[in-house]
């Protein structure tokens, strides 16, 4: 199995073994030459491969003819707005989001800051697979320089659209846990221009990973277990770019990823016009903000790229995913751990609500998550013997096999960005919840053996 | 075809044209290979100005850190101030992207060992060989380090050479300097070199852009301005550096160009008036250091052609004073590398010691006249025109050791193959330039008759 995987708006790769410099530089030729040489910005996590990858990507660029705006060490949202804000054509993300350490990945942003969508990342790939890159002469190739003062322009852009007077006179205590990711300082930073008294947990950006990149329960429990000794209002933990988060309520109690999108929308749908998009692994929680606002949810593919491109075209109030990440589309085109901690302060801010009681206000579900190694050609069979299995329920084939009953969802797909077989059940009754989760690895681990529907 | 010849692949390194033959993924594959031929270790790199430069680096970098080295970004700055400091500091090796006196489209990558000394004919083929086989050391991710940054290398030449010549001597002198650095390496290290030597420095293309004023190869016919202004400013010398710093060509106060061959003439006179040694210098290179040499009781020893086969020789032979007749001085006691500015403290320093002028120093030294020409020539056909003029041409005496070099009382004849090209290089030099033409005529004529 090689641990290379190319999917919409992004090539991510094990460093040392797939992603090569030779690759990446060949991928940012690729992505110099889908734009034309235009100036482009760059920003990085702070994994350790990642000055390799960023010196690959700015060879390839600057080879095009990319002038370079270079953030450095810089949280995805960052390279976002600073395409955004400086009108450029696009730019590269250099980071593997919630993926563990030894991955690295570039990921493509185009105009306005929002990640490549499926069509012009299958243009990269096809300049990529064609091989034949733009090569600027020696006295026009692109020139790099840095940007000092972006973070703190991007703060200012989103508190001039925050009740800031509000969170300030709430002054919160906030427990924050940035993973030694690039939103290390920032996060933190952020918070107390909102007037807020932050903790810091792994604040020092030196990409040693004290737990996995990713902010749910489990990886939270640090940041819980400090949220309660230190009697604070929340806290929140934030993956390796710092575009999605996850919140730990008052006492200590890590909530799922999954009310990160429910919340917000809750609140934004008090103010904002339009339908919400979602997508099939995403909790009903959401479906209960929609329907007390008599709002639409629509369905996207998931994945960042499919999320917003959906939420732009529908006009949609709010977009986002279960895993934490939420795009509000009045103010960016991305995905954003900063305006979703921003907007959440600020409704518990003005209703008074705890994070808990927030949480509280949704229906509880059960919510099962899991997922099995699987090579390509094994993925195939896997979701065939679901779709059979379930034939009866008219099952939503558009990504992977998802199945809906009145009291119960199951989906499943393949990963797009590790070689697994993802598996999400959720259900009222946590032993239903459970059975289909068990019912749903025994088939899968049943067509692995070769064994089908038995 | 032209595509094919505008990358060089060879043992001194990779060389091309950037927007054409020289991309990011083949210089991202050579540092691969540098990486995994030296293993993990601090890698010293260091640029001329070329506008290509940066992205060269980013390439390098990329390549040295995926094979877990650790670059050391020296910016800008001398090939001689890279070698001397991949030799101070504890370093692996270091690269060099400079395509020295190559015009501007063109750029490279030159190999140093951790000696910093440039790889010779066996460590370079084991380079091209993992280079070729394409299995680079790919470190996982906890093993990559950061590019690290170090501007002493600049710094770290200038005192070297501060110790090593007389500053208030050559001060005491005031000498007036025009430099000419081709807004290269060169302008961020001689200008205040030469005015830590007590010199009143006139610049000239020392702004370290990148933007070549003229060709980078300081040729006569690539030095008019610099020529005009050594008269107009009624200055003592004129030096003019190439790109990378390495080579010196020396302009008198009559704005006459000395010849790239009496710069090391001259660098000879002052070591060996100061220590006596073996000199060591190529085969092609004039007979003046002989003579030099030989008034002050010393040995020459002749090496193919190539810095790589002089240093190595004079290593061997503990030479005092070496180099090549194309302006590369070689001083050991600073370091085992062509350094420009090496040789104008030599050429200062002899004036001020001597208290003469350039021509004055110069009467001293023999004169010869040298006749250079270069003709195209199928690689096949070269040793049977060596052959027939051995027959041909009766000499005094003769060397093979690269190519054939025939010796008379009064002149000498030098034909090789090119390691460059598909060209015979012809060098004829006798004490009147009659002579030395009709050497080459000779040669010539040869090669017509040859001819199928």
């Amino acid at each position: 199995m090689r641990p290379l995987k190319i999917g919409i708006s992004w090539v991510r790769g094990v460093v040392g073994e797939t992603l090569t410099p030779e690759l990446l530089v060949d991928f940012a030729c690729a992505f110099g030459t889908f734009v034309d040489g235009a100036s482009v910005a760059v920003g990085h996590d702070s994994r350790r491969s990642s000055p390799m990858v960023h010196a690959a990507a700015l060879a390839g660029l600057q080879s095009c003819g990319c002038s370079v705006v270079d953030l450095g060490l810089a949280p995805t949202p960052l390279v976002q707005f600073a395409i955004r804000s400086s009108r450029l054509a696009g730019g590269i993300s250099i980071t593997a989001s919630h993926n563990d350490a030894k991955w690295n990945a570039l990921k493509f942003i185009g105009k306005e800051g929002m990640l490549l969508n499926s069509y012009q990342s299958q243009e990269v790939m096809d300049i990529y697979h064609l091989g034949e890159f733009r090569k600027n002469p020696w006295n026009s190739l692109g020139k790099v320089q840095g940007m000092a003062d972006m973070s703190e322009r991007y703060f200012d852009y989103l508190l001039a659209r925050l009740d800031v007077a509000s969170i300030r006179k709430a002054r919160f205590k906030i427990v924050s846990d940035c993973c030694a990711g690039a939103g290390a300082g920032l996060i933190p930073a952020f918070l107390e221009r909102l007037g807020c008294k932050v903790i810091r947990l792994n604040d020092e950006p030196d990409g040693e990973f004290p737990h996995p990149p990713e902010p749910n329960v489990r990886n939270m429990k640090g940041a819980a277990s400090v949220v309660k000794s230190v009697e604070a209002d929340l806290g929140i933990s934030v993956n390796a770019d710092a575009d999605r988060l996850g919140f730990v309520a008052e006492g200590g109690n890590a909530l799922s990823e999954e009310y990160v999108f429910p919340i917000v929308a809750d609140y934004l749908l008090d103010s904002t016009r339009g339908p919400v998009v979602s997508t099939l692994s995403t909790s009903r929680m959401v479906e209960s903000a929609a329907a007390r606002h008599r709002r639409k949810v629509i369905y996207a593919r998931i994945g960042e790229g499919y999320v917003v491109e959906r939420v732009l075209g529908e006009k949609a109030a709010v977009g986002g995913e279960g895993s934490g990440g939420v795009v509000v589309p009045k103010w960016n085109r991305w995905f954003d751990a900063f305006s979703t901690a921003g907007i959440v302060l600020q409704c518990m801010a003005r209703t008074g609500a705890t994070l808990g009681e927030l949480a509280h206000r949704f229906p509880r579900y059960y919510l099962l998550k899991g997922a099995l190694p699987s090579s390509s050609e094994r993925t195939y069979p896997v979701l065939e013997a679901f779709r059979k299995r379930y034939h009866e329920n008219s099952p939503n084939l558009e990504d992977g096999v998802r199945v809906d009953w009145p009291d119960a969802w199951l989906h499943v797909r393949a990963s797009n960005t590790e070689p697994l077989v993802r598996i999400i059940v959720e259900a009222e009754a946590e032993t239903r919840a459970r059975d289909l989760y068990d019912q749903s690895i025994d088939q899968i681990a049943r067509v692995q053996a070769g064994r089908g529907n038995e | 075809m032209n595509k094919v010849r505008s990358l060089k692949i060879s043992i001194s390194g990779v060389r091309g044209i950037v927007g054409d033959t020289l991309t990011p993924q083949l210089l991202t594959a050579f540092a691969g290979a540098f990486g995994t031929y030296l293993g993990p270790g601090p890698i010293l790199v260091g640029r001329d100005t070329r506008q290509s430069g940066e992205m060269v680096g980013n390439a390098v970098f990329a390549g040295l850190l995926a094979a877990g080295c650790e670059p050391v970004d020296l910016g800008i700055c001398p090939v001689p101030s890279i070698q001397i400091r991949a030799a101070e500091v504890r370093s692996s090796g270091a690269i060099a992207i400079t395509a020295s006196h190559n015009p501007a489209q063109w750029n490279a990558l030159k190999f140093i060992s951790a000696e910093g000394l440039f790889l010779n004919g066996y460590q370079a083929d084991e380079l091209l060989d993992i280079y070729h086989q394409r299995s680079f050391t790919l470190v996982p991710s906890s093993e990559i380090r950061n590019v690290r940054r170090d501007a002493r290398a600049i710094p770290g030449h200038i005192q070297r050479l501060l110790r090593y010549f007389d500053a208030d001597l050559i001060g005491r002198a005031r000498l007036k300097v025009v430099l000419d650095s081709c807004n290269g390496a060169g302008s961020l290290a001689a200008p205040q070199f030469l005015r830590a030597l007590g010199c009143r420095v006139v610049e000239i293309h020392t702004t370290p852009n990148g933007i070549f004023p003229r060709d980078p190869e300081p040729t006569p016919e690539n030095l008019t301005v610099l020529r005009k202004a050594v008269v107009q400013h009624r200055a003592d010398v004129g030096f003019a550096q190439d790109a990378d710093a390495d080579r010196l060509a020396v302009i008198d106060p009559l704005g006459n160009p000395i010849g790239e061959d009496y710069t090391l003439a001259l660098a000879t006179l002052f070591v060996l008036e100061k220590h006596r040694g073996p000199v060591v210098t190529n085969l092609s290179t004039t007979r003046a250091i002989d003579d030099i040499a030989e008034s002050l009781s010393c040995p020459v020893i002749r090496t193919k052609i190539g810095e790589a086969n002089v240093v190595e020789e004079m290593i061997h032979a503990g030479a005092v004073v070496g180099g090549e007749g194309n302006g590369g001085v070689i001083l050991p006691e600073i370091h085992y590398c062509r350094d420009s500015m090496g040789g104008m403290g030599a050429v200062l320093q002899l004036m001020a010691d001597h208290r003469k002028s350039l021509p004055q120093i110069l009467e001293q030294i023999p004169r010869y006249f040298m006749v250079k020409q270069k003709v195209d020539l199928p690689p096949d056909r070269v040793s049977p025109l060596l052959e027939s003029l051995e027959r041909r041409l009766a000499a005094a005496g003769k060397t093979k050791l690269d190519g054939l070099k025939l010796f008379w009382p009064d002149a000498c004849l030098h034909v090789r193959a090119s390691n460059t090209e598909p060209v015979v290089r012809i060098v004829a030099e006798a004490k009147s330039r009659r002579r030395a033409q009709a050497l080459v005529r000779e040669t010539l004529d040869l090669i017509a008759q040859l001819a199928p």
